[in-house]
């Protein structure tokens, strides 16, 4: 706890001294053009660049970064860079080409195009850890996520928004096809529900500072306390869950007895040994007991409350 | 952008749009005439679906998040209108709506809205359904609705030996009579709504709340005292009747997250409180359970059965307070953090533990002066703290270092209660239960540090390091016992990750990762498993937890892991991109029993081909695997390690194949044509070797060998073509199949005559389908 509180000190005092930087950039920028100032602005580059550019460009009128009369919006060249050797010949590239493809120039290091965004999206709570971040690290740009020009920006629709992702996260794209999964190709949980891409404090990119915290998000009946707890419950869901997707449900690394015997031993039925007497009579057994221990849902059968139970006779779970 | 090979031509089109946005600046707003093309351009196309489809077969597994899990047809419908001043550029107004709808006909539909003046104001509102199907073949004879807390046996159907073996036990005609199917779902129906304000460039708040209510059951395994006898101090009966019933999930979560920003020139900070309130319409589920020790179905009406009682999810809350933000202290040296405490709490009422029966006489599940409170009074503190400062003052250097602490502080009192367990039998000592609740606590701090060199302009080289340390603990347990098997670990992971632009096309990435986790073992630890017995806390046989000597539960012992990946994607042509990966993963533990070690590897190749602007052509193959090696015994005890191993090992396998296609420009541009197909090959499988038992794969044991695979083999074939109808109008037909091949030994449990003694058969099938849907939807956009 003596850690804690020199590091709240010491927070709050970096921030007692930030508050006297009190002149923001955007206040800056938001004092000079007009609406109409800087559309007549963006016909320097409107008046070459259309709809038959290969890449959708008068459509960035129908987003945020078209909205002229919010006095934030830039213009083209906000954040393509005055570009000046363009303007005078096409041989020359614009300042800063966004992009992940090569198109008709090489696009930009993503260092640059990401200090082109980063100008107004840095300072804001959801980008606060951008920096040293897991992206930012693999020098992944903003637009190789984001189309800043479509009218329909792929990733910031939930519907939409995994095909993003998946281009890079392959192993998730065939994980969210297993028998058990969220909903996520199904369009009702998306990828930023549980991780933010532009950075955090917690484990893989989630969007909490622990995977209970993200869990509990959806799930607050699993977060109690509960009177008899079941101690992975309390520190790391994914010790028995795999997010993404299995084959085994509910999103279980393994199944029941198997799941139980990486972690007790001893107790009751978790010595014995099991094969093919889990799969009952069916499975070979001879028609004597199939037990109930190992069949079916095994220890839960009767363990079931295994998020933890509030039954004052249920410390072993079962009530 | 334009090709290179492109003249850059002042287009007749791009000439409008450049007389039209001057004539914003030129002309009065109300004189503006914007040319059509322009406005098609600028503003949004707003678009209307409506249309019908059919699904050919019942199934809760084919339905079971997109809402088709019935047979017959379904309504289609759906829209996205947007407006507002924000969209005419001659109008000085950031003013914007939308309003949108998706799958409108089915238990999946959505609703938002939303309006802003962008730069000052926003407000939303959003409406999500979804009704997640679990199964449509489950039986059971106990009555009561899906979604209640109170389940009753038909009152004609007896009893049921739950002594006899499963070839031997008949369920009478009456009792499977009794049987009835019941569809298990639950329904999420989720509200929100969100506003922000902006006050000044510097200063910005913001709302959201949310209210999920959920409704529906899911399956639950239930042990009770099945043929108690309630007449004082004689036999309570054979246990673990078991049954599976219904498990109400009756919840509403409320969601509260404000927050005010601040931006600064150097600087900025964000205050804000999470708040979270769940909400459970019971505490405890009740249900009759038909199973007795002695005598087949000679028992008659009500008093065969014995009421039990289990708990439900208690209500809880949490409020978090939460501070982030960062302080530039140069334009090359940056810090950021972030802070947040919060405050769980759970005071539900306990579930009922003097359960009524239908003799008239009730059964105390506790004991004299076993229950020491009636409700929990539960409080968690959670503590989080983080900081990362980076630098980037050497050129092609980035520097990081970052702390980060985590703590999860269970303050709630821990206390004796004395019960009945299951299985209890009043003349039996040591079917008494004095259980002591542990609360878990926990603590987590990482240190990181990282540098990411450049070591030209086409390669990078990033070495990190990540020192965690990991406490754990309970506090003021009675007794004084310890409560964990490893009070605290500490870990080292080394990384180091090398990213290659071969070409200008081509970029290669590799990496590999070290980590060391050293834990400290304490195997006096009872946990809250552990029977306090009737003397002292420690004197019971449940030293290291109930497990025998030698046996450490894999996420507390110590492990050696190493992770290595590499990939490579080529920008063929400008056409063509190729992209491979693989990755391997090999943990070791140090245990002499428990997991031996686990690994995991995968393998990814994907590739597009856009042959024409609005025509491509993309393939993709996915393989992982994961295995998973357990070594342990079932003879010996805490004190003396066990001679008879035995080990168990798991392997999942998994292909997926996917090729989409789409084909635009047909018919003079009026038809698109898009398919869809993937096809996933899942495999589980478990093989145990029992060496000290040569007769253990005779049929009467089968405790070794492997067991049948976990199969799911879903085939899936989507054919979708878009028909433009008019000007404005577009005509879709779709054509879906999907299979699924659904193997599984887990339904041999379940089935009638089949099902162990002492379980309730179900007859829960595998989920497998065939199913055919074909849709027929109009979209006009205007």
């Amino acid at each position: 706890m003596k850690l804690l509180i020199k590091f709240i000190l010491l927070y709050g005092l970096l921030f007692a001294s930030a508050y006297a930087e009190n002149t923001p950039p955007s206040a800056e920028k938001a004092a000079t053009k007009s609406p109409a100032q800087q559309m007549d602005r963006d016909s320097v580059c409107t008046r070459c660049h259309d709809e038959n550019d290969k890449t959708p460009v008068l459509t960035i009128y129908q987003t945020p970064h078209g909205n002229k009369a919010d006095s934030r919006t830039p213009s083209c060249q906000g954040c393509h860079g005055e570009s000046e050797k363009h303007i005078s010949s096409k041989t020359n590239s614009p300042d800063v080409i966004f992009g992940i493809k090569k198109g008709a120039y090489s696009a930009s290091d993503a260092k640059d195009q990401n200090t082109a965004c980063l100008t107004c999206h840095e300072k804001d709570q959801n980008r606060t850890h951008w920096q040293g971040g897991a992206h930012q690290v693999a020098d992944i740009a903003c637009t190789s996520c984001h189309q800043s020009h479509a009218a329909h920006d792929k990733v910031r629709d939930k519907r939409t928004q995994p095909d993003v992702c998946f281009t890079c996260h392959t192993d998730q794209k065939a994980q969210v096809r297993k028998f058990s999964h969220h909903p996520i190709g199904e369009g009702k949980v998306a990828c930023s529900d549980c991780h933010n891409p532009h950075g955090s404090a917690g484990p893989k990119l989630l969007k909490k500072n622990t995977v209970t915290e993200t869990c509990y998000t959806c799930h607050a009946e699993k977060r109690g306390p509960y009177l008899w707890e079941h101690q992975p419950v309390t520190e790391d869901c994914a010790t028995c869950h795999t997010p993404h997707g299995s084959n085994i449900t509910p999103l279980l690394k393994s199944r029941p007895p198997f799941l139980c015997d990486e972690c007790h031993d001893g107790p009751h039925a978790s010595i014995s040994p099991v094969a093919g007497n889990a799969a009952g009579m069916q499975g070979g057994l001879s028609p004597t007991l199939p037990s109930e221990s190992f069949t079916g849902r095994a220890c839960m059968n009767c363990h079931s409350m295994v998020h933890g139970s509030n039954d004052p006779a249920g410390a072993l779970l079962q009530r | 952008m334009k090709t290179c090979n492109e003249e850059m031509k002042v287009s007749i089109l791009a000439l409008a749009v450049q007389c039209a946005l001057l004539a914003t600046v030129a002309i009065p707003p109300g004189a503006y005439a914007a040319d059509s093309e322009t406005d098609a351009l600028t503003k949004p196309t707003n678009t209307v679906d409506f249309g019908a489809l059919y699904s050919s077969q019942d199934s809760a597994k084919f339905g079971e998040y997109n809402g088709l899990n019935k047979e017959g047809a379904y309504g289609l419908g759906g829209f996205d209108v947007r407006g507002g001043n924000g969209y005419d550029q001659s109008k000085n107004s950031a003013l914007r709506w939308k309003l949108g709808g998706a799958n409108l006909g089915t238990t999946s539909r959505s609703l938002d809205g939303s309006v802003s003046d962008q730069g000052k104001w926003k407000l939303n509102l959003g409406y999500d359904e979804l009704q997640h199907n679990i199964t449509d073949t489950y039986q059971t004879p106990l009555q009561g609705s899906p979604g209640g807390n109170n389940f009753t046996m038909p009152a004609n159907f007896g009893s049921i030996n739950g002594q006899s073996s499963p070839s031997a036990r008949n369920l009478n005609s009456t009792q499977l009579g009794a049987f009835q199917t019941e569809q298990e779902h639950t329904t999420r129906r989720n509200g929100s709504f969100g506003t922000s304000y902006t006050f000044s460039p510097q200063l910005s708040a913001q709302l959201d709340y949310n209210h999920l209510d959920q409704s529906g059951a899911k399956l639950i395994g239930t042990g009770s005292q099945g043929g108690i006898t309630l007449s004082p101090g004689t036999n309570l009966g054979r246990a673990e009747a078991v049954n599976i019933i219904m498990n109400p999930t009756n919840y509403q979560t409320d969601n509260v997250n404000t927050a005010l920003n601040w931006v600064g020139g150097k600087a900025h900070i964000t205050g804000g409180y999470y708040g979270s309130f769940f909400h459970d319409d019971y505490n405890s589920l009740s249900w009759q359970s038909a199973f007795s020790s002695n005598g087949a179905n000679t028992c008659s009406g009500t008093g065969c059965f014995v009421n039990n009682t289990m708990s439900t999810a208690p209500s809880n809350t949490l409020h978090q307070a939460n501070l982030t933000g960062g302080y530039d202290f140069s334009s090359t040296t940056k810090l950021a953090g972030g802070f947040s405490y919060g405050y769980n709490t759970q005071n539900n009422s306990y579930a009922p533990t003097l359960i009524p029966q239908a003799s008239g006489n009730s059964f105390d599940m506790m004991r004299a002066n076993g229950l020491p409170s009636s409700s929990l009074n539960g409080v968690v503190q959670t503590t989080h703290g983080d900081l990362k400062l980076t630098n980037q003052s050497i050129k092609d250097l980035t520097l990081s270092a970052g702390f980060k602490f985590n703590e999860r502080d269970n303050r709630t009192d821990s206390n004796l209660y004395r019960y009945n367990n299951i299985a209890g039998n009043t003349n039996q000592l040591t079917q008494i239960y004095d259980g002591v609740n542990t609360p878990y606590s926990n603590s987590k701090t990482q240190y990181e540090a990282a540098a990411a060199y450049r070591l030209t302009k086409a390669q990078n080289l990033t070495l990190a390091y990540e020192h965690e340390n990991l406490k754990r603990w309970c506090n003021g347990v009675v007794g004084g016992a310890q409560c964990v098997a490893s009070p605290t670990s500490n870990e080292d992971k080394i990384g180091l990750t090398y990213r290659l632009k071969a070409l200008e096309d081509v970029n290669f990435n590799a990496g590999y990762t070290y980590a060391n986790r050293r834990a400290d073992a304490d195997n006096s630890y009872l946990a809250n498993s552990g029977d306090y017995g009737q003397t002292t806390a420690v004197a019971h046989s449940v030293l290291n937890g109930g497990n025998f000597l030698g046996y450490v539960a894999y996420p507390y012992a110590n492990r050696n892991q190493n992770l290595g990946k590499a990939g490579v994607n080529w920008q063929v042509t400008q056409k063509l991109d190729l992209g491979v990966n693989g990755r391997f993963a090999y943990d070791q533990y140090d245990a002499t029993l428990g997991v031996q070690n686990g690994q995991s590897a995968g393998v990814n190749i994907d590739t597009t081909y856009n042959y024409t602007e609005n025509s491509s052509v993309s393939a993709y193959w996915s393989w992982q695997n994961g295995q998973r090696n357990l070594r342990s015994g079932n003879n010996g005890s805490q004190i003396t390690a066990p001679t008879n191993i035995w080990t168990n090992k798991l392997d999942n396998n998994s292909n997926t194949f996917g090729l989409l296609a789409r084909h635009g420009g047909l018919l003079n541009g009026k038809l698109e044509i898009i398919g869809d197909a993937s096809y996933a090959l899942d495999a589980s499988s478990y093989s145990t070797q029992v060496p000290y038992n040569p007769s253990c794969g005779r049929l009467t044991s089968l405790t070794c060998g492997t067991l049948p695979d976990i199969n799911n083999n879903l085939l899936s074939l989507k054919l979708s073509g878009n028909y433009k109808v008019l000007q404005n109008g577009k005509v879709s037909l779709t054509y879906l199949y999907q299979k699924l091949n659904s193997t599984d030994y887990f339904y041999n449990g379940q089935q009638f005559g089949y099902t162990p003694n002492r379980v309730m058969p179900t007859g829960l099938q595998p989920q497998g389908y065939t199913v055919n849907v074909v849709a027929l939807s109009y979209s006009y956009a205007f």
